[in-house]
């Protein structure tokens, strides 16, 4: 978090793990109201273990003995069962949740701009930089879409919509859906993709790592093989990038195909 | 990628390395160190809809050589009740890997065995091609004339041929094998991967043999032609032929008993058991086509941290025919002399390290003042030991063959010691430029081997001009670097001394012989040197103490290394040997023979669980590191081994 609002206000941060059957969130949230506390960011995480959940906030407070206050408050409410604050001296940054945690795997916060130097680097000296880079995708998305079954029914008609909401919360991208459900085929955009910003401008699309990440979540959730490529993207000029979905016939070789598409 | 292996296995034609788990690391076609033409092969097991690959740390492991053998037993046993029984070993004749994998199974299980390569034939990614022969079912991936094919008995059910690092994921091998069924694609080009299934279905307490065949060839008829043959052979009968060979190769050494150490059973037998293994060890480290041996089977193929171990070095090889000489072995002297004599460079000296058909290899000693002038005494050194060693019309032979190449060496010596401290240039770790103690010994030797060598072609002329200038080397070796303190200085570079201990100074007096043990004033220089490698390298590990090279080493953690420990106990035995020329010294002989059998101890605890003798030793966890295995820490235990050997000679086996 980087503070940039009342320069006399203390920079205070909240833990609160609760119960999540018994509606604490909302109680949560009216104890804030109620005491005037303006939350500066704030995430809810209700996937930790044992029907456990983590709201972890930060804000600004004027009088550090306030803190106290709020903690008691917090404490009375019903499935609550910890809190832990802070104050960040330093008004910079603040780390409360350590290690991060997401997809329920360990998290890191990278800049865009590391991934697209590895990417890069990658693209400089590896042979077929493209098929590595959508194969490292595709790991990623079968992962990320064994977590989601693993939390939650998904099926046809909710699948797109979490992998919309996974895009957004990694701060990927937004995505915007044109996908046929009985065919299987269709067209995924990414409008302000994280890796074509960052990239900069680009004679050829740079985003096959989400295309790979696309392909191997929809693979993992539908059942079959699907391919995913992408045919135009911003760092090439266009406004959006645009990736094409589809399962993968039989008995085709499927490369040659692929190849007189993109030309 | 660096994978440094557990056992090594080959015959005359190829050479295989391995990991723990029994997975390949390196497939050597038609040289020793070109070309390597595997990435990834291994076995996998699809069971309970999921892929259990046999190197993944789910498996617990052992292996080991059959006795006397190249023939390696991988035992790997998962945690759900799933053993693999695997015997690796190369055809006695053909250059041929047998892969034997028994399957056996405490419970019921319904999925696949597969195996999976990712081969780079030719040591290409690009351009590689592989093909399925569905109606013999060969699998076989090539790059100009180099074929690798894989055939089973029984014959493989199902296979792939995959884009190993293409957008087509799906026909990528790895990916197609995860639901236990395989596409079949029969073809395809560029960067591949392939695997080959059968159906695996076992009733708790059941087992199964699968049988796979990697072979290589120059031609795709040869290619065929000998895995037909071979996947139709009895694998017993295969088995113990290639027993059979290993026994008899081993049977012509010199014979050790150890019987001085009668009363530590177990430490002899370890120490027999490590000469044999060295023995057979470097015999797959020779190319025997060439004469050429590499120092160790190449791991850093890319240089991703040192330069590099799949090349000949002089140095190295000087130390190993010799050894091998001494073990009962003359023919690979003979045959790298033969070597040496067609890589000379016109000016009399040798090249840093080679490729094993003489070309020279990648290199950081192209110049008169980065080259390593040891290399150069260390072979003359060498070929006078041999020729010393043989008798007759072949005694004959051999001086007329290599006159030349001995009268160009040592005059490019000559040339190279004008004022007695030899010319600045890389020492022989190949990390500091000077003048160095060792290099001066090797010149030494070199210059007097050489020398005799003259006197017997009858050239007396050259043969005391030669001597003069070994002694004059000598003398200014000690008058410039021998510190009062007791010990060579490590370099003189500069006009400045480096005071810091380095155990190749011990050079002077093993194997070079500059140092003599009957003078009494050289005599005391040697307690001396040994005594300060002792207190100023030693590093304990595994419960007793190592050698490093010199303070504050710094390549690969500074770590104490089999080479430079067994050279200072090779040096404490050969001290040992010739003070039984007098009387009087029973007290200083045991103490030698009780230092250096624990050095030899030590760096047999940190051998692999193979028995290969590693470069180094892990100052932190004791386990082998680096380089593995290394034929100079080969050579150096056969020789260590062989001087005990001239102490069980006599009747006095109470001196430990």
């Amino acid at each position: 978090m980087f503070s940039r609002g009342d320069e006399k206000a203390l920079v205070v941060w909240f833990s609160i793990t609760y119960q999540t059957d018994i509606g604490a969130e909302a109680n949560i949230n009216s104890t804030f109201n109620e005491m005037g506390v303006k939350l500066k960011f704030a995430y809810l995480d209700n996937t930790e273990p044992d029907g456990k959940g983590k709201y972890v906030l930060f804000t600004e407070i004027k009088e550090e003995n306030q803190i106290d206050a709020i903690n008691k408050k917090l404490n009375s409410i019903q499935g609550v069962t910890e809190i832990d604050s802070g104050v960040s001296r330093n008004r910079m940054i603040q780390t409360i949740d350590f290690p991060l945690n997401f997809l329920g795997e360990r998290a890191v916060i990278a800049r865009s701009k590391t991934f697209v130097n590895i990417l890069k680097i990658i693209r400089e000296n590896v042979i077929q930089p493209d098929g590595l880079l959508l194969l490292s995708g595709l790991k990623g998305g079968r992962g990320a879409a064994k977590y989601v079954m693993s939390i939650i029914k998904v099926d046809k008609s909710n699948f797109m919509d979490i992998l919309r909401e996974l895009f957004l919360a990694s701060g990927w991208g937004k995505l915007e859906m044109d996908f046929d459900r009985f065919t299987c085929n269709g067209k995924v955009i990414v409008r302000d993709s994280f890796i074509a910003d960052a990239y900069g401008s680009s004679d050829l699309p740079v985003c096959g790592y989400m295309s790979g990440f696309i392909a191997g979540y929809m693979t993992e959730i539908m059942g079959y093989t699907f391919q995913v490529r992408e045919v135009s993207c911003k760092s090439t000029g266009n406004t959006v990038c645009e990736h094409i979905v589809s399962p993968v016939p039989d008995d085709v070789k499927l490369e040659h195909i692929m190849k007189e598409e993109m030309r | 990628m660096i994978k440094q292996p557990n056992v090594i296995l080959g015959n005359d034609k190829i050479l295989v390395t391995m990991g723990k788990k029994g997975e390949i690391f390196g497939f050597f076609y038609p040289r020793r160190d070109y070309a390597q033409h595997v990435e990834e092969s291994l076995a996998c097991l699809q069971i309970d809809n999921r892929l259990i690959w046999t190197n993944n740390h789910e498996w617990y492991s052992t292996q080991h050589y059959l006795e006397d053998t190249n023939i390696v037993i991988t035992e790997l046993i998962h945690g759900t009740g799933i053993k693999l029984n695997i015997q690796d070993f190369a055809h006695q004749t053909a250059p041929v890997m047998v892969r034997k994998y028994t399957i056996s199974t405490e419970r019921d299980i319904n999925g696949t065995f597969f195996y999976y390569s990712n081969l780079c034939v030719g040591e290409m990614h690009k351009k590689n091609s592989a093909f399925c022969d569905s109606d013999v079912r060969l699998l076989a991936q090539y790059w100009q004339d180099n074929y690798i094919g894989i055939i089973a008995t029984p014959s493989f059910e199902q296979w792939q041929v995959g884009k190993a690092m293409d957008t087509i994921w799906w026909t990528n091998a790895r990916y197609d094998m995860e639901d236990g069924r395989l596409h079949n694609n029969k073809e395809d080009i560029g960067y591949l991967n392939t695997v080959v299934g059968w159906e695996l279905k076992l009733k708790a307490g059941q087992s199964r043999e699968i049988v796979i065949f990697i072979g290589a060839a120059p031609k795709r008829t040869q290619l065929y032609k000998m895995m037909l043959e071979i996947v139709h052979e009895p694998v017993a009968n295969m088995l113990e032929n290639s027993r059979q060979h290993w026994i008899n190769r081993l049977s012509r050494k010199n014979i050790v008993k150890l019987s001085f150490l009668d009363d530590m059973p177990e430490t002899k037998q370890q120490i027999i058991e490590a000469f044999n293994r060295c023995l057979l060890t470097l015999d797959l480290l020779n190319d025997p086509k060439h004469g050429s041996f590499v120092a160790a089977p190449e791991f850093d193929h890319d240089f991703e941290m040192c330069g590099g171990y799949g090349y000949c070095w002089n140095r190295d090889v000087a130390e190993v025919a010799i050894a091998l000489l001494n073990a009962g072995y003359p023919e690979y002297c003979e045959k790298f002399f033969d070597w040496c004599r067609r890589t000379q460079l016109s000016d009399g000296s040798w090249f840093q390290r080679y490729w094993l058909d003489g070309n020279t290899a990648p290199s950081w000693g192209n110049f008169d003042n980065s080259t390593q002038i040891d290399e150069t005494g260390a072979t003359l050194h060498a070929i006078y030991i041999f020729y010393k060693s043989l008798k007759g019309l072949e005694k004959a032979e051999f001086l007329e063959n290599m006159w030349i190449t001995v009268l160009t060496g040592a005059e490019y010596l000559m040339k190279r010691t004008i004022y007695g401290l030899h010319d600045s240039c890389l020492d022989l770790w190949e990390s500091y430029a000077g003048s160095f103690a060792y290099t001066s010994a090797a010149i030494f030797a070199g210059l007097k081997g050489a020398a005799s060598l003259a006197k017997a072609y009858s050239e007396p002329g050259l043969a005391s001009r030669w001597l003069e200038r070994a002694e004059f080397v000598k003398n200014t070796t000690i008058e410039k670097m021998w510190l009062e303190e007791g010990y060579f200085a490590k370099c003189l570079a500069d006009g400045k001394l480096d005071y810091t201990v380095d155990a190749s100074i011990i050079g002077t007096f093993t194997p070079f012989n500059m140092l003599s043990p009957d003078d009494p004033k050289e005599r005391k220089m040697i307690y001396s040197m040994i005594d300060y490698i002792v207190n100023r390298l030693s590093v304990k590990v595994n419960g007793y103490h190592g050698i490093k090279r010199y303070e504050n080493d710094r390549y690969i953690e500074g770590n104490p290394w089999i080479v430079t420990t067994l050279w200072l106990s090779k040096a404490m035995l050969t001290l040992a040997d010739s003070l039984r020329k007098e009387h009087d010294n029973e007290k200083d002989i045991s103490k030698l023979l009780q230092s250096s059998l624990n050095y030899i101890k030590w760096a047999l605890k940190g051998t692999t669980s193979t028995g290969m003798l590693p470069e180094q030793v892990d100052k932190h966890k004791g386990h082998p590191a680096w380089a593995i295995p290394l034929g100079w820490s080969c050579a150096l235990m056969i020789d260590n081994i062989l001087l005990l050997e001239t102490f069980s000679e006599e009747k006095g086996n109470e001196r430990i």
